[in-house]
Order: C-alpha cells, then sequence, then structure tokens
C-alpha cells in the first residue's frame, strides 16, 4: 500500500480513537454533575484535564468549590474548550475534522460508507457550538458523536478489506487507545487518593464514585463486578484497566491489537523489525515487569506507567521512519 | 395516464412544470422543435416530467444536492475561503440525444483525436506539416505550451493523447467543437456522478427510455492506461499523479484512482531513481509503468519543467525519455489545444488523413493575421474574444454582454499582443429545460464527451452536459456559475 495512503488511515484511526475517548470522558462527567458535591465535579474536571495534557484555553480561573452556580458555569466553559475550541487541537471537533482531512486525502482507499459516515459527522458538528448542545441536553451530542465513531469502527470492521490499510487503521486506534488510558489512570492518581484500605466500598452504595467513574470511562464497570468484586479496590481496579488480556479499553488488549497488526504488515526490512521490537517490549511491560510491581508503591506503579507511555510514543516515530517516511535507501531494500 | 390528464386541466396546467416554457427561436432546443412539441425522442421523458407536481420534484432536486455534498462531490473554486466544499450544482432534468446523432458525433471525434494525435507525432518529429507549408513554423514553435523536451521523445504507440475531452456546442446548424481540451480534462467524474443520482431519482423513465450504459469508464481507462505500458506487461502498474486535494478536480482524481483500482499519488509518492520511477510503499518502493497523470506539465519534474515546482518528482522526465515509465498525456499536449492551433484542426484532419472533417469548427479570426485583427476590433461587440493560452471561462470577453468600458480594455489588450488572441462569432448555443424556482426554463448547454485513446479509440456513451445556470448566461464553466445534467444516450 501507498505509504501515504497508509499514514492516512494510521491518522484516521487515531483521531477517532481521540474524539471518541473524549466524549466517554466528558459524557461521564456529566453523569458526576447530575447528584455530586461541587468539589467532587472540581477533581472530575481535574483528572480530565490532566489526562488529556490540556490547560484550557485562557487558563483555569481558581475553582471556586462552594458555589453551584460557578460550578456550572465552570462546567459550561470546559467542555467547550474540549468540544469546540478552535486552538485545541485535540478538541472533538479538532479530532473529527482531522480524520476527516486525512480521510479525504486518501479517499480512494476509504470505503464509500466509511466515508459517508465519517463526513455526516463532520458536518454534523461543524456549524454548532457549545450553546446549541446546551439548550436540550449535552450528553445527548456525545452519545450521538460516539455513536458515530462507533458506527465508523463498526463498518470498517464489515467492509474493509484485511491489507495493509486495516492494519494500519488498527496501529492508530490502538496506539493512541493505550496512550490514552496511561494519561487517564496517571492522572486519576494524581488526583485522587489510592489507598487499598479506604477501599472496599459496596459498588451500588456510591461511596467511590471517583473509581466508579474510571471503570465507566473504560466500559469495564459491568465487567469488572462480574469477573472481579463488587468492592473497587484500588489496585484491582488499575490492574484490571492495564493488564487484562479481555477488556477491550485494557492497555494489555491496545498491546496485543498492535503488535497483531505489526505482524500482519512487517516486511523484513531492518527498521521494520525494529518496530516490531519495539511492539514486543511494549508487551513485554505489561506481562513481565508490571505483574511484579509492588501494588502499594504508587511511585512504582507511576514509574511503570510512565514506561508505558513512552514505549507508545517511540513505537510511533519507529512505524513512521520504518512505513511513512523511510530514506529511499532503506524502501530499496525491501 | 396521470399525465394527459394534469394536461387537460387548467390549474393543473398552470402548475405543470413545462407551463410557462416559452422556446427562443434564435436557439436550437434539446427537448421541444419549433412548434414546441416535444422532440420524438424526448416524449417519454416529457410526459413522466410534466405529470410530477412542481414540489416534487424541487424535492427530488433538493434531495439529489444534499446526496452530492454528503458524498463530498465537490470541486474548489480558486481563491476561494473554504472552497473544498461547493458541489456542482445538478440539474436533474436529464438531456436526451437520440441513437443515430450519437453515432455520427462518435465518428467525428475519433476522426479528430486520430488527427490530433498524428499531428502531436509529427510536430515533436519528423515535422511534415510545418515543412509542406500547412502550418507556419512560428505558430508551432512559438507556441507557450511547446515543449522542447519532447522533440525526438518516442511516445509509446505514438499515442501523445490518451484522454480528450471535447467540447462541442449545438446550434441550428448541428453541432460542433468549440475547443479540444488535451492537456488534462476533467468532468468525467461528474458524468458518473450525476448519472448515478439521477438513475436513483428518475428510474423509472430510465429505464423506459433505454438509456445507454456508462458504467464502464473506468475499465476503458485503466485498458487505455495498460495500453501505453513501456514493458509490455500484462498487469502494468498504474498511478494517478494529483496536485493534491487543493487542487479543484480533487474528487475527480481519487474517484478515477478508485474506479480503476490503481493508487492515487502526490509528486512526494514518487520517486526516481537510476531511470525508473517509483512509489513509496509500506512495503518499500515499487516500479512505477504508467503515470495517468492530472497535473500540468510544468510541475511534473522540475529538473525540466518549472524549476520551483514542488509538486513533481525530479527526474521523472528522464525515466519518460528513456522509454521506462509511460505519462498520460504526453507531456506538450498543449499546443494542439491552442485557441488559435485549434483553428487548424480541419486542415490537420486533410492532411494526415486525407478526409473532410465530419465535426465542424467554430469560425476563428486569429487575431496574429492583420486582416483578422482589423476584423476582430471593429466588431467587438458582437464577437467573443478568447485569450489564446485561457481556459476554464477565464481571460475571455462576450462582446456583446460587455460594457464599453470593458470592450476599450481588451481592445488595448489585443493591440498590445495580438498573437495572444483569437475571435469567434457569438454562439447561438443550444438550450435545454432545467429546473428553476418557477418552472422550467430553457438554459443554454453544451456538451463534453470523453474519447479514450489507446490501441485503440474508446468512448463510452455518454458526457458531462455543462448548463449556465443563469437565465440568458453563455458561460457554462463550473468555476463561473455553471451546472451540470446527466446526458442519456438513447439505444436504438
Amino acid at each position: 500500500m501507498l505509504s501515504r495512503s497508509a499514514e492516512g488511515l494510521y491518522w484516521i484511526g487515531r483521531y477517532l480513537e481521540r474524539g471518541q475517548h473524549s466524549c466517554r470522558l466528558i459524557a461521564d462527567q456529566f453523569e458526576t454533575i447530575k447528584d455530586r458535591p461541587v468539589n467532587q465535579i472540581d477533581k472530575g474536571w481535574q483528572r480530565l484535564f490532566q489526562g488529556l495534557q490540556r490547560v484550557p484555553f485562557g487558563g483555569r480561573p481558581n475553582s471556586n468549590t462552594d458555589d453551584e452556580q460557578f460550578m456550572l458555569v465552570d462546567a459550561y466553559t470546559l467542555a467547550d474548550d474540549l468540544t469546540f475550541e478552535p486552538s485545541n487541537p485535540n478538541s472533538i471537533r479538532n479530532s473529527l475534522a482531522n480524520a476527516r482531512e486525512n480521510a479525504r486525502q486518501v479517499r480512494n482507499v476509504v470505503d464509500e460508507d466509511l466515508w459517508a459516515c465519517l463526513n455526516l459527522s463532520f458536518l454534523d458538528l461543524r456549524d454548532i457550538d457549545i450553546t446549541d448542545i446546551w439548550k436540550d441536553r449535552p450528553n445527548e451530542f456525545y452519545r450521538r458523536t460516539e455513536d458515530s465513531v462507533r458506527t465508523f469502527f463498526g463498518i470498517a470492521e464489515s467492509n474493509m478489506y484485511r491489507d495493509d490499510g486495516w492494519y494500519f487503521l488498527q496501529l492508530g486506534r490502538f496506539i493512541e487507545r493505550a496512550q490514552l488510558i496511561v494519561g487517564l489512570i496517571k492522572a486519576q492518581f494524581v488526583v485522587y487518593s489510592v489507598n487499598d484500605s479506604k477501599a472496599g466500598v459496596d459498588t451500588d452504595s456510591g461511596g467511590d464514585t471517583d473509581w466508579l467513574s474510571l471503570l465507566r470511562i473504560c466500559a469495564a464497570r459491568d465487567s469488572y463486578r462480574r469477573f472481579h468484586s463488587l468492592y473497587y479496590e484500588h489496585s484491582a481496579l488499575v490492574n484490571f484497566l492495564v493488564a487484562d488480556p479481555q477488556l477491550s479499553r485494557s492497555i494489555r488488549y491496545a498491546s496485543a491489537q498492535i503488535c497483531e497488526a505489526l505482524e500482519a504488515v512487517s516486511g523484513g526490512r531492518p527498521l521494520v523489525v525494529e518496530a516490531g521490537r519495539r511492539a514486543g517490549r511494549l508487551a513485554a511491560l505489561i506481562d513481565y515487569d508490571w505483574p511484579n510491581r509492588n501494588p502499594a508503591d504508587n511511585n512504582a506503579v507511576l514509574a511503570i506507567l510512565h514506561e508505558i507511555g513512552d514505549s507508545c510514543r517511540r513505537l510511533h516515530d519507529d512505524i513512521d521512519t520504518a512505513y511513512f517516511s523511510y530514506a529511499i535507501g532503506e524502501g530499496m531494500d525491501g | 395516464m396521470a399525465a394527459e390528464q394534469t394536461g387537460a386541466n387548467g390549474p393543473a396546467e398552470k402548475s405543470q412544470l413545462f407551463a410557462g416554457y416559452k422556446i427562443n427561436p434564435a436557439f436550437y432546443d434539446e427537448m421541444f422543435d419549433a412548434t414546441g412539441a416535444p422532440r420524438e425522442h424526448c416524449r417519454e421523458l416529457w410526459k413522466v416530467l410534466r405529470a410530477i407536481p412542481h414540489e416534487e420534484i424541487t424535492t427530488m432536486q433538493e434531495r439529489v444536492e444534499r446526496s452530492f455534498l454528503n458524498e463530498g462531490i465537490t470541486f474548489s473554486v480558486y481563491g476561494e475561503e473554504g472552497a473544498q466544499d461547493h458541489i456542482i450544482p445538478i440539474d436533474i432534468i436529464p438531456r436526451l440525444i437520440a441513437a443515430a446523432e450519437w453515432e455520427s458525433l462518435e465518428k467525428g471525434l475519433h476522426q479528430r483525436i486520430q488527427a490530433l494525435n498524428l499531428f502531436l507525432a509529427d510536430i515533436y518529429g519528423p515535422e511534415r506539416i510545418i515543412n509542406d507549408g500547412v502550418i507556419p513554423p512560428d505558430m508551432v514553435r512559438g507556441c507557450p505550451q511547446f515543449r522542447n523536451a519532447m522533440r525526438g521523445v518516442e511516445v509509446a504507440h505514438g499515442i501523445h493523447v490518451s484522454v480528450c475531452g471535447t467540447d462541442l456546442v449545438r446550434s441550428h446548424d448541428g453541432f460542433m467543437v468549440l475547443e479540444d481540451n488535451l492537456r488534462v480534462p476533467s468532468g468525467v467524474s461528474y458524468m458518473l456522478a450525476n448519472r448515478a443520482a439521477i438513475k436513483t431519482t428518475l428510474r423509472d423513465v430510465f429505464r423506459r427510455q433505454k438509456v445507454r450504459n456508462i458504467d464502464g469508464y473506468g475499465r476503458l481507462l485503466r485498458q487505455t492506461l495498460a495500453e501505453l505500458s513501456p514493458h509490455g506487461d500484462a498487469d502494468p502498474t498504474i498511478v494517478l499523479l494529483t496536485p493534491g486535494i487543493y487542487n479543484s478536480a480533487f474528487y475527480e482524481h481519487m474517484f478515477l484512482a478508485r474506479e480503476m483500482g490503481v493508487e492515487l499519488v502526490t509528486g512526494n509518492d514518487l520517486v526516481a531513481s537510476n531511470g525508473f520511477v517509483y512509489m513509496r510503499t509500506t512495503a518499500g518502493l515499487r516500479r512505477v509503468d504508467v503515470i495517468y497523470r492530472r497535473i500540468d506539465d510544468d510541475f511534473l519534474d522540475p529538473l525540466v519543467f518549472r524549476p520551483d515546482s514542488q509538486l513533481g518528482t525530479p527526474g521523472l522526465f528522464d525515466a519518460y525519455r528513456l522509454g521506462n515509465v509511460a505519462i498520460a498525456n504526453a507531456p506538450g499536449t498543449g499546443v494542439a489545444d491552442d485557441k488559435s492551433m485549434y483553428a487548424y484542426v480541419p486542415e490537420m484532419i486533410r492532411y494526415y488523413l486525407d478526409e473532410e472533417p465530419l465535426l465542424a469548427n467554430v469560425e476563428t479570426h486569429l487575431c496574429r493575421d492583420p486582416e483578422a485583427l482589423e476584423y476582430t476590433l471593429d466588431n467587438l461587440d458582437n464577437l467573443v474574444i478568447k485569450e489564446v493560452g485561457g481556459s476554464g471561462g477565464y481571460g475571455m470577453l462576450i462582446g456583446p454582454h460587455a460594457t464599453t468600458e470593458e470592450r476599450n480594455a481588451f481592445a488595448r489588450k489585443i493591440n498590445a499582443s495580438p498573437e495572444n488572441y483569437i475571435s469567434q462569432p457569438v454562439l447561438d448555443l443550444s438550450c435545454a429545460p432545467c429546473l428553476t424556482d418557477d418552472d422550467a426554463a430553457p438554459r443554454h448547454v453544451d456538451l463534453r464527451p470523453f474519447v479514450l485513446c489507446g490501441r485503440e479509440i474508446r468512448l463510452v456513451p455518454g458526457a458531462f452536459c455543462r448548463v449556465a445556470l443563469t437565465a440568458g448566461s453563455l458561460v457554462v464553466n463550473s468555476s463561473q456559475g455553471g451546472g451540470g445534467k446527466d446526458f442519456w444516450v438513447l439505444s436504438e
């Protein structure tokens, strides 16, 4: 496949995953807004922005955690920043616009149905702003937008020919996912106290909703309850999101998808082999280093998470030099 | 039948699509004869259309336009912000042509592309037509589109022009060629998109009218290009070279690449090395055999043409000259569709084929000739003046529609460099009914069929029909308010 086409699909995967993740984060935060105390809402926003490594446009006013009115205005501004802010390159609208722009450039390798889905999703939010979605129920908007991303991947799953194009779409999607989940868990550690002794609250009582929402964002609540516990033990929960091979939003799952995709596209050239090795090391981090950590040592946990995130970034560079922008001599070897 | 009943009732008659249709006898009408009766081959369509309530037709029209936007069938206008999202407005009333008439057009187009290819092979080769005094040497060598680099280059099968989009117009005297587009003619995707949309919208009448199929264009184009491959292999690697997404015809490039199942590349995706051209793929560099280029000569290879071009691939022309890659259309074809060279095409047909031209030319005065210059300047108010190298409706003056100041300004330009201008009579372009806000009204139309030339000449029975959507306007270019229509070639 033409390198530029593969690169386009890779970025479509990344941008859509990014857009979808933001939809999930904000939708979940709105759940919190419904009935939680103001300081808890404030912490929710903190986690959200930290996880995305974003400072709201113009900075964030000092939070006044006692003031209900402030809290609502704040929510409006912050949601706007993550959804429509033109200068935020990772806003939901920009993510979809970027995905569409990439698709437009490689449209000859994008299925007609896929293109139509992406084009319509973008046109849907191209001309609206935060006031439009605030008028009614903002959650509807985020659900609808996430749905359109899900539809995209659903069509891709059912229509796409399994050539390099498919695997680069997967690579982009899952490298992005791994990085986003790493960011989210790290932010959780920074914003909330992590202490297993305080855990053990019944999942239904709502006592530990900050952790419940982490599961919700990762679509992991039901499976956690089914396969682990009705009690949110912090370290078990983090372990679930990092290392569970069957949870589609776990880092372990994303890493397996990355390895599989790289294996499918690899061509034996030296740089390609290097990218494959890097993916193997990422998997090894989760399979071997992670289980050996001391779960009570937050710094040790954060260090491994940091290494995983770093590994993803390097993998991105490796893929770029191996497949997209290799030097001519390197290309001739194949 | 519902149609007849509607027509018989007074009030219903008023809301009927063609109730207020006024035929201007000065122009040939594609659907109605001089008495106002529908032409025989249009009867079926006319009956169906007049039976549809006006609101319903308007809804159909809106639905088609929306589908174009949703599917991203768009073009851009140079110099406009957010230009990527224009659609070429489509009028849902198709234009029809009877089988026999199409057949004679087809013959004329075959003849013309043959002569043009022979001409190009000649002027970059032995120059017989110049030596025999048929065409003045400076007209050829002095033409800005003449490419010195092409002299003596062996072009596969002598085919310089593989894809030609010929602009045809019709007056009361019949069809005439207005322009041969031999460089990078566009519009074929709109022919296919218009067809897809109208076939869905008017499916019953489409069936009944026995419209000939045009779906094979992508296959024919691929076949034509494959025949140019210098390596003679059965399945050569073909690519479509585009300037990129900001080009006004990008949609078409993408569309054709997909139709043909070939890669869509930009200059940066190609690498010329050791006299061959490669494309950059995820599995390393892969040799390219045929390039269907949709960028101008100037931007193909900065080493040979424009050195400041960012779009091209350095070394590409060398690989071409060595015969290791084919480029379609060949560089330098523009010399044959230059507006002054146009006047000589009938002569070319006689010279190379020893035949009389089957398709007429529009009477053309070359201002380089002093008599023609004088005539042109004396008759500015009823002539169309065109810049020799202009295209897309830019750089032209329609005398009768221009103000005195505009005419005077043009006269100064013509006097300054007469060889840059030609003049033609204002054409009585034919009209076809178009949907307007109130009902159907006549609008001027032209026609661009696409002729393919590989080992043989191929032509799908269809064309991009362009419409000047503004009442009275003669400018059909999509960059200047023109639209499109589906064009139905009927079988026997």
